[in-house]
């Protein structure tokens, strides 16, 4: 019995690494886990192997467009060419928007995915205002603005650690949208003045 | 203006009018999530691969057609790369249209987008994803669906006229 925690963000430092993050405390002594990072259109020889050797795989994956990045899409197809397993797989997408639910269709592929390749889909958790996750200060599980993501991540870990299915949760910040949405505000302002531009700059169109 | 994002080489039907085409010519880097051409370089992506400028082509078309394999009910890696690699067409702020938070415009065209997806054996649900898949692209780019077709193969494209 092993859970392969698969990291499908682009970047070192993302809300899905923290994500897994999250999930892994509530594994941690109970199931031996594995955690790979897919962050470009290939994916190792080594990680396929440990992907053939995990029951269960947990993947964690910002939203994209609307959808799964495209660099991942590459790593899903080698997958179902490669690994000819059955494990349990599971999902955890994240996406800017305040409200959860907009990672329905990320799910909804994953689990095509699975019905395509012959994995058995075990559901997941579609986490909003995911732009802020990785810069929220680091509380006690269940406290602050994450609490709503981190019951969501204790019931999946459950649901992983019995390697049953189970039906898609959405969650969001327990913090107001309006101020989710002024926060991210001011950050492009404070991100763009850093890279020596001003305000107005976010506007720009090119002809 | 029409812009077609295509993954194959040779699309095999005939467009009409002005159009711009993005097809697999050169190798394409991946998106890699850094927001640059929100804070960087706003409307260009800071990867100069030949994808950079998708965000400001499509700020100038009022066609958007898409001619993708359908993979799980999503457009394909190299289409869906194209799509990720051309998020400054929209500005990073949010708004709240129809009760959700999206992207705010920062072009003012209003893009009309159609799908053709071709592929063996696309199950029903992989067309009923693929289907709110456009929608929900077209609700974030504040623009609107109009059409969206399956195919068995690419040689069955021919038959698409635009």
């Amino acid at each position: 019995m092993k859970v392969v925690l698969i990291n499908a963000s682009p970047r070192n430092s993302s809300s899905s690494a923290s994500l897994l993050e999250s999930l892994k405390r509530y594994l941690d002594g109970q199931i031996e886990t594995v955690e790979l990072h897919c962050s470009k259109k290939v994916v190792s020889e080594d990680d396929l192997k440990q992907l053939r050797d995990a029951d269960r795989w947990v993947i964690a994956c910002p939203l994209y467009v609307d959808g799964i990045p495209g660099h991942f899409l590459s790593c899903m197809k080698q997958i179902a060419d490669e690994v000819k397993s059955t494990p349990h797989v599971y999902g955890i997408i994240n996406c800017g928007f305040y409200e959860g639910i907009q990672t329905d269709l990320a799910l909804e592929i994953l689990e095509n995915w699975c019905c395509k390749s012959d994995y058995s889909w075990g559901g997941g958790v579609g986490v909003g205002g995911g732009g802020a996750l990785a810069s929220l200060p680091k509380l006690e599980p269940g406290v602050g603005p994450k609490a709503p993501v981190d019951k969501a991540l204790k019931n999946l870990a459950e649901t992983v650690l019995k390697n049953i299915p189970q039906k898609n949760e959405f969650v969001s910040l327990a913090f107001p949208r309006f101020l989710y949405k002024l926060a991210a505000q001011w950050g492009w302002r404070g991100a763009i003045k850093t890279n020596g531009g001003c305000a107005k700059d976010l506007n720009k169109r090119l002809s | 203006m029409k812009l077609i994002i295509a993954d194959i080489e040779n699309i095999p039907f005939e467009v009409h009018g002005e159009y711009k085409m993005i097809r697999p010519q050169e190798k394409i880097h991946n998106c890699i999530g850094c927001f640059g051409c929100w804070v960087k370089t706003p409307g260009i992506c800071v990867i100069h691969d030949g994808y950079e400028t998708t965000g400001s082509d499509m700020g100038k078309c009022s066609e958007l057609i898409v001619v993708s394999r359908c993979d799980y009910g999503s457009y394909s890696p190299f289409v869906k790369t194209v799509m990720d690699r051309g998020i400054s067409y929209i500005h990073p702020d949010f708004v709240i249209r129809k009760g959700e938070m999206h992207h705010k415009r920062r072009y003012k065209n209003v893009i009309a987008l159609s799908a053709y997806f071709y592929g063996e054996n696309i199950t029903e649900r992989e067309k009923w994803t693929a289907g709110k898949l456009l929608k929900a692209n077209a609700d974030n780019y504040d623009g609107k669906v109009k059409e969206i077709k399956f195919f068995e193969s690419i040689e069955e494209l021919e038959g698409i006229r635009v």
